[in-house]
């Protein structure tokens, strides 16, 4: 480790070999038969993360600065915490990614440039937000229109049909977990 | 989510990146076997009627 002057805005800056390990979430698409698994961002709109392919950052204002920049939000988000992705919309996987290249630490997580996911896991999205990533395991996985994949305990696929949330179609979860790992040639995580 | 405030930047440039290696792509890695022509000089054994017809 080296550490830098500092430069342009004030933030000490440092160099490293090691990529830093930090917690994510994504949602997941894939089609009816489980095929063609992928991670997407939680916010809409964002890149997808492809199987085998470093994660790249980008950013809508990319003809003023290089993703990550100090002075935006822009950049591919991690957590220090996996406790702070329990507030995040619709997550249907949960992850340890690997950052490199530029990396802007803050407070709670991470912006970085580069990233790979290297543990993955399905979580029941609804367990997850009412009590914890450990007790969020899911059965099922249940497709809907546009090919999203939403992993469920089966208690909580009750209760989205009851509200009308009926999946075109349910895959149990083992199988698209090890599909996932499988696509995305990584390590379970074990939580 | 609110990740907080910037404290510092670092620049990570890993030894070997934590990327897993392409996909193998599945060819056949051997020619296929060219069909054999009959061997017509083998003498036809007691019981096995003949080819040539």
């Amino acid at each position: 480790m080296k550490t830098a002057t500092s430069f342009g805005h004030g933030l000490p800056v440092r160099t490293e070999v090691e990529p830093i390990l930090a917690w994510r979430s994504w949602t997941l698409t894939g089609r009816r038969d489980g095929d063609g698994l992928l991670l997407r961002p939680v916010t809409a709109g964002s890149r997808a993360w492809r199987p085998r392919e470093i994660a790249q950052a980008t950013c809508r204002l990319a003809w003023s600065h290089e993703a990550p920049h100090v002075d935006c939000s822009c950049g591919l988000h991690a957590t220090h915490d996996l406790d702070l992705l329990r507030r995040t919309r619709c997550p249907a996987v949960l992850g340890r990614v690997a950052l490199w290249g530029r990396v802007i630490e803050h407070e709670h997580g991470y912006r970085a440039r580069f990233a790979y996911p290297q543990l993955l896991t399905l979580i029941c999205q609804f367990c997850f937000w009412q009590e914890s990533a450990a007790a969020s395991r899911p059965d099922v996985v249940s497709w809907y229109a546009r090919d999203l994949l939403v992993p469920m305990c089966v208690r909580h696929l009750g209760v989205a049909e009851t509200n009308g949330m009926r999946p075109r179609r349910i895959i149990p979860a083992a199988i698209i977990d090890l599909r996932l790992r499988e696509t995305y040639a990584v390590d379970a995580l074990i939580v | 989510m609110d990740i907080g405030l910037p404290k510092r930047v670092i620049e990570i440039e890993p030894a070997s990146l934590p990327v897993p290696e392409p996909a193998p792509i599945l060819e056949p890695t051997v020619e296929p076997i060219e069909p054999v022509a009959p061997d017509r000089d083998r003498p036809t054994p007691a019981g096995e009627p003949s080819r040539d017809r």
